[in-house]
């Protein structure tokens, strides 16, 4: 797999950042679903009605994403079983961050510790191209990204909102 | 102490971990069925865990306000997407992008809520997040 796109383009730098702001929306309606049965509860939840959110788009989708699938396969093969296990890590981390959270951690600790993980495995991922997906070499402007968005994003975290 | 401070950092590489696997996926098929997948396979997950511990579903349900149940489709929304940058931007940028939309959309929701939000912290923050996404954007 060769590394064909390496630097973010503005419209992927525009969705990469909507999507942020769609997360940031979805994890304030699954914490209110949260208060009601818990962490675990609300995971589940997220996780049913999403199957079913997925279902209604793949079927209005549906001549679409099965051409595009049919072509993806043939370019990169059958998926490897591992890869339909990420719902399964996504539910462990929502076990973790409530356990975490509930602890002197709190919301900030969770999140910058969580933050770190994030920017160290995407980094390590980058470098040598782990689980099939294409490495990217990583430069002085990586490395200066890294530090402004996380030191900005600490600042946030551990004295903008919420601390007040 | 060490345990939570384990926990909370081990989430963190998870997020990746998963993001990178249905990435993978959407290779071989589309970041909608990628999506599909992992939302199909994490509920029988927890349906799974839930029928051993027990009393996954609450008492009350009834009054949960009606949007609680459009939180899954947005993230529907969200793991495509996520899918679909990964295998074009790479790890790191949709990791940085992610966080700096997370980071600024969260700042502004909270003002717009009224939740009480430290001006100078978070205005110098979205400054050095905008500047880190500036960077993103060289060319090769």
């Amino acid at each position: 797999m060769p590394a064909s796109q390496t630097s973010a383009r503005p419209f992927h730098l525009l969705a990469a950042f909507a999507s942020g702001g769609v997360l940031t929306i979805a994890v304030f309606i699954n914490a209110e679903a949260g208060r009601y049965g818990g962490a675990m509860f609300s995971s589940w939840l997220a996780h049913g009605t999403g199957t079913i959110g997925a279902i209604l788009f793949l079927a209005v989708l549906w001549r679409r994403q099965r051409h595009e699938a049919e072509e993806a396969r043939a370019r990169a093969g059958k998926p490897p079983l591992w890869a339909y296990l990420g719902g399964i890590i996504g539910a462990a981390t929502v076990m973790l961050t409530s356990t975490s959270v509930n602890s002197p951690l709190a919301l900030a600790g969770t999140l910058a510790l969580g933050l770190a993980g994030q920017v160290i495995l995407s980094l390590a991922a980058d470098f040598w191209g782990l689980f099939g997906l294409a490495k990217r070499r990583l430069d002085l402007r990586d490395a200066g990204a890294v530090v402004l968005i996380a030191a900005g994003s600490l600042l946030i975290i551990l004295f903008g909102v919420g601390a007040a | 102490m060490i345990l939570p401070i384990v926990f909370a950092f081990t989430a963190g590489l998870f997020v990746i971990l998963s993001r990178q696997v249905n990435g993978r996926l959407s290779l071989s098929t589309t970041p909608l069925l990628s999506s599909f997948w992992n939302h199909i396979v994490g509920f029988v997950f927890l349906s799974l865990l839930g029928a051993v511990i027990g009393g996954l579903i609450p008492a009350g349900l009834e009054q949960m306000p009606w949007w609680v149940y459009l939180g899954g489709t947005l993230g529907v929304v969200f793991v495509a997407a996520s899918s679909w940058l990964i295998t074009r931007i790479g790890a790191v940028n949709s990791t940085l992008l992610v966080i700096s939309g997370q980071m600024v959309s969260g700042v502004v929701f909270d003002l717009l809520r009224g939740v009480p939000v430290t001006l100078w912290a978070s205005v110098l923050g979205i400054a050095l997040i905008f500047a880190g996404m500036a960077l993103t954007q060289r060319r090769r």
